[in-house]
């Protein structure tokens, strides 16, 4: 028999044909152990009385504290709104550059915007603007804009949307140019930023670039986009045609995705945010537009 | 001692051995699959676009194979082992013991295949199609007439606490599979749960946390009461503890299911209950946890040189921690933080891996030997798989405690004018870190088990050469 220190065993035995026979002792329950229980179950009587808990055949126990997780959630909710309601109406009176004038209201503007934005920008324009790694959704945060940086033309992006349109020019993707002119007209938009030292091809690519290619009618004469560049000493229509002579590149600035993009031309869409418009999805209201407005223009390169 | 003729010619240890196999086997797969998801996490490019290794699918697959192919596994093989010895009695049918294999067995393979195809009910831990939880319950039912028939053959007066819990596990499974899984077939591979909406979730989440409170405590729980004081060499420490700790735990248990779903559809005061029950499992929980390791009470030098000793103390400490955790998660304004984070996580592999795991590797290394009639390859593996494993775990849960918690933090975080401070995905950028440092120590638990794989393939195989010797 064990060594029990007084503690009797039950006498019952088990498993004794091989090692050690299972036996056990009849130690008390710890004390600790017994009242820290009824402790446990004192406490969730009061937490009875306090809280809802208790079904009947016709509702159920509603607890003293009149706790419910609805009501929990219409108070949070309520304080929010009285502490941002000051600042709410201001914004809904004011317009975009007398906010951004306001120092406070700009940062509340920025703060309620940055929140909007994590939420429905960054998952194509990246956490801050930064821009993601697969291309074709602007990056935020430097001062290359496709229809223009100011908080008006900012908020008309936001509010319609916007579309970008680049045609195809090989002729297997739709266009009327051949391969060889394909990587004529790339090695020129190439040599704009210095990246291409075949003359001869830049000369071709140059050529159709004025010429029949008619990417100067977007791009301007000068290659350097819609917003900033001329044709024919005429400004160019807003059509978000970007600047080529800047090495910021929507798609990628390497040869094989320059060549992509002029062979089988792209298609950009920023959905259009506002109530107002017919697109289907998520739509903001007018004061998270304005936000996330003057959050966008905070980022870096508002003008 | 010694009067009555010798038993142990006449158990049935071939099909402990086959679940055992079958147990080490499935950690290996279960681990190396929950190692895949980490990486999956951290890098989501790795699926490689590819649907059948996708996160979503791949996940339900490692929480079966860890809960029910290696945890099953394990109470398979310590249940017919325990109450064999327990009752000085053979399994009550050769063939109801091999019907429970095979089809175990044939179970974990279908939904080997199923999962990654897609098919599930979409239900947690109770993913299986419902062919597949047809085939469950017959198993379950040969496993309950085979364990309830032996323990009726005993020729011992009384019925060994292990049993006890191993029963009430068998019984309560059933009660909980066959309730939850209550549908309408439309096809072969499809069906419709006749519970909708949040009774749905209700039965869900019953039967989900009293899978973990019965599966995974009261099951393991009966194997500590053989294993320990078996390993131990020393009497089980309070009989009438085990009793009220027992009732109690098997009481409380089955109420605690709604705490999983708190600020949900689900009626407030469903919550609370919830929410009490699992405050007062507490203490019924810690009643084993205090019988196993007062168990060592007299013997505490033992764990200085028995490696298998320290597997058991080391996971009982870890269910201690975990069985007062999970309480405390259940409070509502905890859970207001806890819920949907990587705490959640973290919480379950203390639970997983520091307690059914470790103190299934200890019943592993306490049975091979008995069931070869060999000795152990080699003790000092033991102790590196115990460092290996012990290392691992704490690794894994640090990382998820951080993690969850700045997560939870993160979601909540408000700036002075009141809006949110950090969008979603900042959150999930944050968690990248600790995300690889879970990894590691996945790896590094993952490792541990093949080197019991290892030790335990050479003790066998040691035993094979042994074999003829001893006959003679």
């Amino acid at each position: 028999m064990a060594d029990n220190k007084g503690v009797e065993t039950t006498g019952h035995q088990w498993d004794d044909d091989e090692g050690y026979p299972l036996q056990e002792f009849n130690n008390p329950l710890p004390k600790w152990w017994l009242y820290t229980f009824y402790a446990t179950i004192i406490w969730s009587f009061i937490y009875w009385v306090l809280y809802p808990a208790w079904p009947s055949a016709n509702g159920f126990t509603k607890g003293v504290l009149g706790w419910s997780m609805h009501t929990e959630f219409k108070e949070d909710m309520a304080a929010v709104q009285v502490q941002q309601k000051a600042f709410n109406d201001q914004m809904e009176r004011l317009s975009l550059q007398e906010i951004a004038k306001d120092n406070k209201l700009l940062q509340y503007a920025i703060s309620g915007g940055k929140a909007v934005f994590g939420d429905y920008c960054a998952p194509c324009h990246g956490t801050g603007g930064i821009g993601v790694k697969t291309g074709g959704f602007p990056t935020l945060a430097d001062d290359d804009w496709l229809f223009g940086g100011n908080l008006e033309t900012i908020h008309e992006t936001i509010s319609g949307g916007r579309v970008g349109q680049m045609p195809a020019h090989l002729k297997s993707a739709g266009g009327n140019f051949s391969d060889a002119q394909v990587d004529d007209l790339t090695s020129y938009v190439l040599s704009l930023t210095g990246q291409s030292k075949d003359a001869a091809a830049n000369q071709r690519g140059d050529a159709l670039f004025h010429g029949d290619a008619g990417c100067k009618g977007c791009h301007g004469d000068k290659g350097n986009g819609s917003l900033k560049g001329t044709v024919d000493g005429s400004p160019l229509p807003p059509i978000g045609a970007p600047n080529l002579t800047d090495a910021i590149w929507l798609y990628g600035g390497d040869r094989q995705t320059v060549r992509d993009s002029i062979a089988k031309g792209r298609s950009g869409k920023m959905p259009a945010w506002s109530k107002e418009s017919k697109e289907v999805g998520k739509k903001l209201d007018p004061l998270a537009l304005k936000q996330v407005t003057i959050y966008v223009h905070s980022l870096g390169g508002g003008q | 001692m010694g009067q009555q003729p010798n038993m142990m010619q006449t158990y049935d240890y071939e099909v402990i051995k086959k679940f055992t196999i079958a147990a080490i086997i499935y950690a290996i797969v279960g681990f190396l699959v929950g190692v895949i998801l980490a990486l999956e996490l951290t890098f989501p490019d790795l699926n490689g676009g590819i649907p059948y290794i996708s996160f979503g699918r791949l996940r339900p697959l490692h929480t079966s194979a860890v809960i029910f192919a290696f945890g099953g596994s394990v109470l398979f093989a310590t249940s017919y082992y325990i109450v064999q010895r327990t009752s000085k009695a053979r399994l009550f049918s050769d063939f109801l013991s091999n019907l429970t294999f095979w089809g175990w067995n044939l179970v974990v393979v279908l939904v080997v295949i199923t999962y990654p195809l897609g098919l599930t009910q979409g239900k947690e831990y109770a993913e299986p199609i419902w062919p597949i939880d047809l085939l469950i319950t017959v198993v379950w039912v040969a496993y309950f007439i085979n364990y309830v028939g032996t323990l009726a053959r005993r020729k011992e007066p009384h019925i060994y606490v292990a049993n006890w819990f191993y029963l009430a596990f068998i019984i309560t499974v059933a009660l909980l599979h066959i309730v939850n899984n209550l549908a309408i077939p439309i096809n072969l591979t499809d069906s419709y749960s006749i519970f909708s909406g949040v009774q749905d979730a209700m039965i869900q989440w019953w039967y989900g946390h009293n899978a973990v409170g019965f599966f995974l405590t009261a099951a393991f729980l009966g194997l500590m009461y053989y294993f320990v004081p078996k390993q131990a060499e020393r009497p089980v420490y309070s009989y009438r503890l085990s009793i009220v700790h027992f009732w109690a735990l098997s009481f409380m248990y089955i109420w605690a299911g709604p705490h999983h779903l708190h600020y949900t559809a689900l009626p407030d005061w469903a919550g609370t209950l919830g929410a009490t029950f699992s405050i007062m499992l507490l203490l019924p929980s810690w009643g084993g946890m205090i019988n196993g390791i007062m168990t060592l009470s007299g013997a505490w030098h033992k764990l200085r040189t028995d490696p298998i000793l320290r597997f058991f103390i080391v996971s009982l400490s870890f269910y201690g921690m975990s069985t007062f955790e999970g309480p405390l998660m259940s409070i509502k304004s905890v859970n207001a933080l806890s819920h949907y984070t990587d705490w959640t996580i973290g919480h379950v592999h203390s639970g997983a891996l520091g307690w059914v795991a470790m103190v299934s590797f200890g019943a592993i290394y306490h049975m091979v030997p008995r069931l070869w009639g060999v000795a152990i390859y080699s003790k000092g593996l033991i102790n590196l798989h115990f460092w290996l494993a012990t290392i691992g775990v704490v690794i894994y849960i640090v990382a998820m405690w951080i993690s969850g918690i700045m997560q939870g933090l993160m979601w909540r975080a408000y700036d002075s004018f009141g809006n949110l401070s950090y969008s979603f995905a900042e959150s999930v950028a944050a968690m990248h870190p600790y995300y690889l440092i879970r990894t590691i120590g996945g790896v590094v638990f993952l490792v541990g088990a093949l080197v019991m794989a290892f030790n335990i393939i050479m003790t066998v195989r040691g035993g094979a050469k042994q074999a003829p010797a001893t006959i003679g």
